[in-house]
């Protein structure tokens, strides 16, 4: 059976919804990320990360590149938090790491390694929603500038100056952190 | 050891399970079925599903065997049939096959056709054309007395000749008519295939009529 | 500080399952609808046999075999229903119910009843495009395979039942 992006969204504009089970199965941990970073926490995340499936069902048939099902999700994603209101950080909160990503990581102290984690999510609370958006985008997701504008809406121009000046307060932030 | 016995407990639960999902809703499920059978069709169900089979068809035959009386283990045993069947059918057909042409194909197998047969009459056929009503016409004839192999033969002789459905439509009702007056099962399908595929005549032949 | 970020995260195991509740509720909705609209059509012509008020209401009837005429504006869009008619002669019947995979094999709220018009059984209802397997429910206890279509070929719970092709292209 094809599993294709285009196969699965044929098949449940076919009238066979269980097959949109993939499209989820594919797409959930790879954008649960952006979410999270995002939005600063899991449960918003996973929020804004369902809506965006539902919304994405709802509008299927308007999806004009179903091989592209992925990124046309994304920008619905992207749309999705930032309308997602105000990023809250929660001190002491841990997330579920991918056991075989854990197993690899460096060999600091598994507490110490929880703590940058929470350095870093603070620091990307404290940049504008803009700017933590074209970071995240470009850094994390390493999407090219391009794609960048294409499920931003944003102009090139506009999105190297948010990445260029969220590098700039990060830095700033983080080298506070290890002075401190 | 244990970090093992926690990777595996991980994969079963992403799996998931498509019938415990459907359970949470419908609760005919959960009211109907105890929860041996329960647990044998989410297992069934999930490893279908983990195959690539599409589940729905075998979310039907659970509600038909609901709806016909039939006990927890009879609808265990038609469910596990009919994802052997789809999965046969998947192997021949490959994955230009839709759901409803493996749906229409383990139909076909189940009564009796060789999936391989079918396999041929999708390559014949090329990838535009849907064998969705083919071969459930196929089981049809099968189910009513004509041989596989004349089956068979009558069904891809039709689509190798380019029948439309509505053709392979009209094959199937003068087969039963057929066999109803009292016809051989056999003698019906291949008379009325011959009669199916004859050409229409050529337009220099018309000009000479 | 990016391969920090970059780092897996995994949702909750239940996300897929929420999100498919959601799913599903958009498809049943969207289902529903379909019906309910065409049986509010069927409606304002009560009293008159269902395959009647199908005619009176410009919807185009099939007969039960299952192809339709390939006219522009039969031929259904991928994942819409279209109108079938399911015809049954029983004379002596009480009550007839068309019961299927296109409801679920539902038998209470969602069976299709057929309507009587001196011993012919009929009810008309959108079916989506697929295979469908179906079958009469007559007097409530008795399953009857609809003469005029294809055979399923299960005999899997001992009970007969046909075949319904609905297709959405020309071919």
């Amino acid at each position: 059976m094809d599993s294709s992006d285009a196969a699965l969204v044929a098949r449940v504009l076919h009238g066979e919804v269980n097959a949109y089970s993939a499209l989820v199965s594919r797409y959930r941990d790879k954008y649960a990320r952006y979410a999270v970073h995002m939005l600063g926490n899991r449960e918003d995340a996973e929020e804004a990360l369902q809506d965006a499936f539902t919304r994405a069902y709802r509008s299927l048939a308007r999806c004009e590149d179903p091989e592209r099902f992925g990124a046309w999700l994304f920008r619905i994603l992207v749309n999705r938090c930032r309308t997602s209101g105000a990023r809250r950080v929660r001190r002491g909160q841990t997330f579920v790491h991918d056991e075989t990503a854990l197993l690899n990581a460096s060999e600091e102290h598994p507490a110490e390694q929880t703590m940058w984690r929470e350095e870093i999510e603070r620091a990307l609370g404290e940049l504008s929603a803009d700017q933590r958006e074209a970071f995240l985008l470009k850094y994390v997701e390493e999407l090219g500038y391009d794609e960048m504008a294409e499920i931003t809406g944003v102009g090139v121009s506009a999105l190297k100056m948010r990445v260029m000046r969220a590098c700039d307060r990060l830095r700033v932030l983080l080298r506070e952190v290890h002075s401190a | 050891m244990r970090m093992r016995t926690a990777r595996s407990l991980l994969a079963v639960l992403l799996v998931g399970s498509a019938f415990r999902s459907t359970e949470a809703q419908d609760p005919r499920l959960s009211n109907r079925l105890d929860a041996p059978t329960r647990k044998a069709l989410s297992a069934i169900v999930d490893s279908a599903r983990a195959q690539g089979i599409p589940v729905e068809p075998l979310m039907e035959k659970v509600y038909q065997g609901l709806a016909m009386g039939a006990d927890g283990s009879r609808i265990v045993v038609a469910v596990r049939s009919l994802t052997l069947e789809m999965g046969n059918a998947h192997r021949v057909l490959g994955a230009v096959a839709t759901t409803d042409e493996l749906k229409a194909a383990a139909s076909a197998v189940h009564a009796g056709v060789p999936a391989v047969e079918l396999g041929k009459m999708k390559k014949q056929s090329g990838l535009r054309r849907s064998l969705t009503l083919p071969f459930t016409v196929l089981a049809d004839i099968v189910s009513r007395g004509v041989p596989v192999a004349a089956a068979t033969n009558a069904i891809k002789s039709l689509v190798g000749a380019g029948a439309k459905d509505k053709d392979i439509s009209d094959f199937q009702r003068n087969v039963s008519v057929d066999i109803e007056k009292g016809a051989q099962p056999a003698a019906a399908a291949e008379t009325r295939a011959k009669g199916a595929v004859v050409p229409p005549p050529k337009a220099e032949n018309r000009e000479h009529e | 500080m990016v391969q920090e970020l970059q780092r897996p995260v995994r949702v909750d195991d239940s996300f897929d399952r929420r999100v498919m509740v959601r799913v599903r509720r958009i498809y049943a909705e969207r289902r529903h609808r379909g019906i309910v609209g065409w049986l509010a059509a069927a409606a304002n012509v009560t009293r008159r046999p269902a395959w009647a008020a199908a005619l009176a209401a410009g919807v185009v009837a099939v007969v039960s075999l299952s192809v339709l005429k390939k006219s522009p504006s039969t031929v259904p869009a991928n994942g819409q229903a279209i109108p079938v008619q399911f015809v049954l002669v029983a004379p002596d019947a009480h009550s007839v119910a068309v019961v299927g995979d296109f409801n679920n094999w539902g038998l209470n709220d969602t069976a299709l009843v057929a309507e009587n018009h001196d011993g012919v059984w009929s009810v008309s209802a959108p079916v989506h495009t697929g295979v469908h397997r179906y079958a009469f429910l007559v007097n409530g206890k008795q399953w009857v395979a609809d003469p005029t279509a294809p055979r399923a070929a299960d005999d899997d719970f001992g009970q007969p039942s046909s075949a319904l092709v609905v297709e959405a292209s020309t071919q």
